[in-house]
């Protein structure tokens, strides 16, 4: 398996608590026994060997939030996304009275993947001082503000790490 | 003693006597302040109740609007370490020593930042107040065109209706006053709660657009600068249109006025065909505003981006620098390369030596024989005459040295081979930019990645220190992309200053109507995410859709960098007046107070408010009809958090780029939150829902496709008649199906009637809302029988103002 765990170089030291290195076993494991996982992707879905994975992680039966314009990538799929606006989706989720993008309920963890890494990392930052969901992100950067978070990937490495991922959460499914 | 004031002579109805400035310079220091700028504000049962508000005076109106957009707190860092207590880790919220939690250090924070930008602009009127009054007299009338409503921000704000420079004076007084106790309230041990300090923020943005009417407005009426008008020159803007076979003067920052008399000496002495002047950031807007005659022009280099990047080019001979948005280091870059720096301005001098008492004859000598890298110097006419001067005099021998921080070819191949990839430049970088890709791509002879990333690099020059092998990466890539630098070219029209009370009467009711679906402001700075292409996408994709574009600042010039096939630049494209598909530069960052003035304005000509002192009612009026949005997609500085932040006061809604949340706060609406989503008819005082727009007061966008959907959905307002909600829902799910590929999912909220709905989709789009939505609809008349939320009525009277409903006047 990809050590996703190798690279903890920060983006920049601001705080005094940072992502705990996630290995993708747990990653898996997180994945499949969180009740209502939704997983949050951004404009750098865009392009085909992401995109592939993403639509992989919906076809698992993991809701999907497209923030930025990714939504185009998911146009013309078997896989259904919903936009919202990053900003906006913190701001609904900091509301204990929302019942999430489809209006049935909440989520208990929010899987980010493919956004601008100073971006993402800001607003991790709120869900990490005033959010109570679970944040866990798997990009090829170290996002600092998420409760757990892959190290930094060379491009390749993150393929397979999340090919790796897809994989072992159907194998844990499946148990 | 006689003093100014407005008094009644007994026993004669009706007969008021008004004194205006009659006192001599003294004036100013006599008196208090409150004294002062109240002599200033007309026959008081003319005026609403709110003149001059202190910082308690609108918290009302700050709690209405926090409460349908809460903030959401993004902080930077997770400790607080303002005072010896600390630092206190805030993580989670949890309460510090002093007893402040993370949600209300951040709101401090952001009015921290809201109180930087606005005591900038205001300093910046205040300096540029003082020197003008010394030059044209306290009776210098104000003129700013042809408009009768000259400071719509400051009669709205504080009730003044200034007619001289003079009565400018008493406006800074009451910002002065309002910054200085907004500023104390940051002190450890004063506001305890998050609202408590964006009630504050709100004010200080507010004040902020006082502060910088103020700026723009004296400096129109004294300088011959456009007053309100469209069809002004066009300037070319751009590294590629300087001239570098001639002595080279750039001029950075924003505050013009120690310029204008190098402009004055270059005019009288016929310098313009000999030395290239030209501006980087908003004093190269003023520059042009200034001087805008087809063959006597300032040039403008670009933004604060292109600081680093042009001194290190070698190119300018000598730098004058005034205040706002001067890179720090650019003392040390110039004294590497022999550029002299002249410092007019008190807000930035280095450690350079005051020679304003000196003879320039003196100073001229030590600075061409570098004795000095730069002097102080505060006496203009001076530095009208030095400037010149002194770059004819070193600009030869700097060429001949070919000065320059550029590497040559040979250096070039040696510094990208030199690379080990380890990539800590693309970490330090803020946006990330694969440099050390670029790096390797270079070092195989392929400079292409480089010339991208150098329209994509903001030029702050953090990879630099950090790179292990101190390769002088900005000098890389700039050496690499000296080809597209070469072509860096466009064009920029003239700061206009004002929309005039004409303009505004002529195109009110579309706005309010929706007929001409929205404004679009793109203010700001140059920290994009992507770029400056993103800003032309977005002008263009609106204006051809016909929604009015106003810019100014960096947006501005950066606007002007990109042409179509035809080698035209947007703004020889688009009508340059305030009507529907028109593309209007009002100037300079302190010409932002033209936007929010616009929307005033139609409160006030179209609708017939009376705007004095009367600040809620205004905005109130703003925020549910006047369908603008702001938009600062590069924003970096403090004083684009105050611009947005008085915008949003005045219920204008900002977006801003990814950068954004760095700001540390944002408001936000939650949509389906629907109790939050009503408003009174002030025809009966009946609650009436209405659609939820503006979704936000401010907030961050991800890409452009991102930001033009959201950009025409945020135009929607209550206000809006058939024809103008049709024509916005238009745009709102064309832009969405073009950019995110789908159809809005919320796109039957905003639907009151058929009428409402898309002409083209008409029919297509009832079946949707019958079958999805559960509407009945009447097919034989194709009406909607059942289903909306919010009913048409052109003559509700939206407000969130209780005591602006009839039944409340009673």
């Amino acid at each position: 398996m990809i050590d996703t765990t190798k690279n903890t170089r920060m983006y920049t030291t601001f705080g005094t608590k940072s992502a705990t290195l996630l290995k993708i076993g747990v990653a898996a494991k997180l994945i499949s026994k969180a009740k209502r996982p939704l997983l949050i992707v951004g404009a750098g879905i865009l392009g085909d060997e992401l995109l592939k994975r993403a639509l992989s992680l919906g076809r698992l039966g993991i809701p999907i939030a497209a923030t930025g314009d990714s939504l185009k990538g998911f146009a013309q799929t078997d896989v259904e996304a919903a936009y919202v606006n990053l900003h906006s989706l913190a701001q609904f989720m900091a509301d204990q009275n929302w019942t999430g993008l489809d209006g049935t309920s909440s989520y208990d963890l929010a899987i980010f993947l493919a956004h601008r890494k100073y971006y993402v990392n800001q607003v991790l930052s709120g869900f990490k001082n005033f959010i109570p969901v679970r944040t866990m992100a798997i990009d090829r950067h170290y996002i600092q503000n998420a409760d757990m978070s892959f190290g930094n990937l060379h491009a390749e490495d993150h393929l397979h790490a999340l090919d790796e991922l897809i994989e072992s959460i159907e194998i844990a499914r499946r148990e | 003693m006689l003093k100014a004031g407005n008094f009644t002579v007994a026993e004669l109805e009706n007969v008021h006597i008004t004194i205006g400035t009659i006192v001599n310079a003294l004036e100013s220091t006599t008196g208090s302040a409150e004294e002062r700028t109240k002599s200033k504000i007309p026959a008081s049962k003319n005026a609403g109740p709110t003149p001059m508000p202190g910082i308690s005076a609108l918290r009302n109106w700050d709690f209405k609007l926090l409460e349908r957009y809460p903030p959401i707190y993004t902080p930077t860092e997770d400790m607080c370490t303002m005072c010896t207590f600390g630092p206190c880790n805030l993580t989670g919220n949890i309460e510090g020593a002093c007893g402040i939690n993370m949600a209300t250090h951040q709101a401090k924070l952001f009015l921290q930042s809201c109180l930087l930008g606005a005591s900038a602009h205001s300093a910046h009127g205040r300096h540029l107040l003082h020197h003008l009054i010394e030059k044209y007299g306290r009776d210098h009338p104000i003129d700013v065109g042809p408009s009768n409503l000259k400071t719509p921000n400051i009669q709205t704000v504080t009730g003044i209706k200034p007619e001289t420079l003079g009565d400018l004076e008493s406006v800074m007084d009451y910002v002065e006053e309002q910054i200085t106790t907004l500023l104390a309230t940051l002190h450890t041990g004063q506001e305890g709660a998050a609202i408590g300090f964006e009630s504050k923020a709100l004010h200080a943005g507010m004040i902020d657009h006082v502060g910088m009417e103020v700026s723009d407005v004296a400096q129109m009426s004294c300088y011959p600068m456009p007053k309100a008008e469209a069809d002004t020159p066009l300037v070319d803007v751009g590294i590629g249109s300087i001239d570098t076979s001639k002595p080279v003067v750039i001029c950075i920052g924003h505050n013009v006025a120690a310029v204008t008399y190098i402009m004055d000496y270059m005019d009288k002495h016929d310098l313009f065909d000999k030395i290239e002047i030209a501006g980087l950031c908003c004093t190269a807007l003023d520059m042009t505003r200034y001087h805008s005659k087809a063959d006597r022009n300032a040039k403008i280099v670009g933004t604060i981006a292109k600081e680093l990047k042009f001194i290190r080019s070698g190119i300018p001979d000598v730098i004058v620098v005034d205040e706002q948005c001067v890179r720090a280091d650019i003392l040390r870059e110039a004294e590497k390369l022999g550029m002299p720096v002249i410092s007019t301005n008190e807000k930035i001098m280095y450690d350079l030596l005051d020679r304003s008492g000196d003879d320039v004859e003196d100073i001229l000598r030590d600075l061409k024989e570098g004795k000095e890298p730069g002097v102080v110097l505060f006496d203009f006419d001076k530095v009208g005459e030095l400037v010149p001067r002194l770059a004819l005099a070193i600009s030869p021998a700097r060429r001949e040295k070919g000065l320059t921080a550029l590497p040559d070819d040979e250096t070039f191949k040696t510094l990208v081979s030199s690379c080990t990839l380890c990539g800590a430049c693309s970490l330090a970088c803020p946006t990330n930019l694969p440099i050390e890709d670029a790096m390797k791509s270079a070092a195989s002879g392929d400079i292409v990645p480089f010339e991208s990333i150098h329209d994509l690099c903001i030029g702050c020059g953090r990879c630099e220190f950090a790179c292990p092998k101190d390769i002088p990466i900005l000098n890389v890539i700039d050496k690499a992309a000296q080809n597209v630098i070469k072509e860096e070219y466009g064009k920029v029209r003239v700061g206009r200053g004002q929309v005039s009370d004409p303009e505004i009467r002529a195109e009110g009711v579309n706005l309010v109507l929706g007929t001409t679906p929205g404004i679009i402001a793109m203010v700001g700075c140059s920290n994009y995410p992507d770029g400056t292409k993103d800003l032309y996408t977005i002008a263009e994709e609106m204006l051809r859709r016909n929604y009015i574009v106003v810019t100014s600042g960096c947006n501005a010039m950066d606007i002007g960098m990109h042409k179509d096939e035809n080698g035209q630049t947007l703004y020889e494209r688009f009508s340059p007046r305030f009507e529907k598909g028109g593309f209007l530069n009002v100037g300079s960052c302190v010409s932002n107070s033209h936007i929010t003035g616009a929307a005033i304005k139609v409160a006030a000509i179209f609708a017939g408010r009376n705007i004095t002192g009367n600040y809620e009612e205004i905005a109130d009026y703003v925020l549910n009809r006047v369908g603008a949005v702001g938009i600062a997609w590069g924003a970096y500085s403090q004083k684009a958090a105050s611009i947005g932040t008085g915008c949003n006061r005045l219920g204008v809604p900002v977006i801003v780029g990814p950068h954004g949340g760095k700001y540390r706060r944002a408001l936000i609406g939650r949509p389906y939150d629907t109790d939050k989503w009503t408003v009174l008819d002030a025809r009966n005082g009946e609650t009436m829902p209405i659609p939820p727009v503006p979704e936000f007061m401010i907030t961050t966008a991800e890409t452009v496709g991102e930001v033009l959907p959201m950009l025409a959905k945020n135009c929607i307002r209550p206000s809006d008649n058939s024809m103008g909600r049709m024509i916005k829902l238009t745009h709102y799910i064309e832009l969405c199906e073009k950019y995110l590929g789908k159809m809005p999912d919320d796109w039957h909220i905003f639907i009151r009637s058929e009428a409402d709905l898309p002409l083209a989709k008409r029919e297509p789009l009832l079946r949707i809302l019958e079958k999805e939505h559960g509407w009945e609809i009447d097919w034989k008349k194709k009406k909607i029988i059942k289903g909306p939320l919010t009913k048409v009525d052109v003559s509700a009277q939206p407000t969130n103002v209780p005591r602006l409903c009839k039944e409340a006047t009673k």
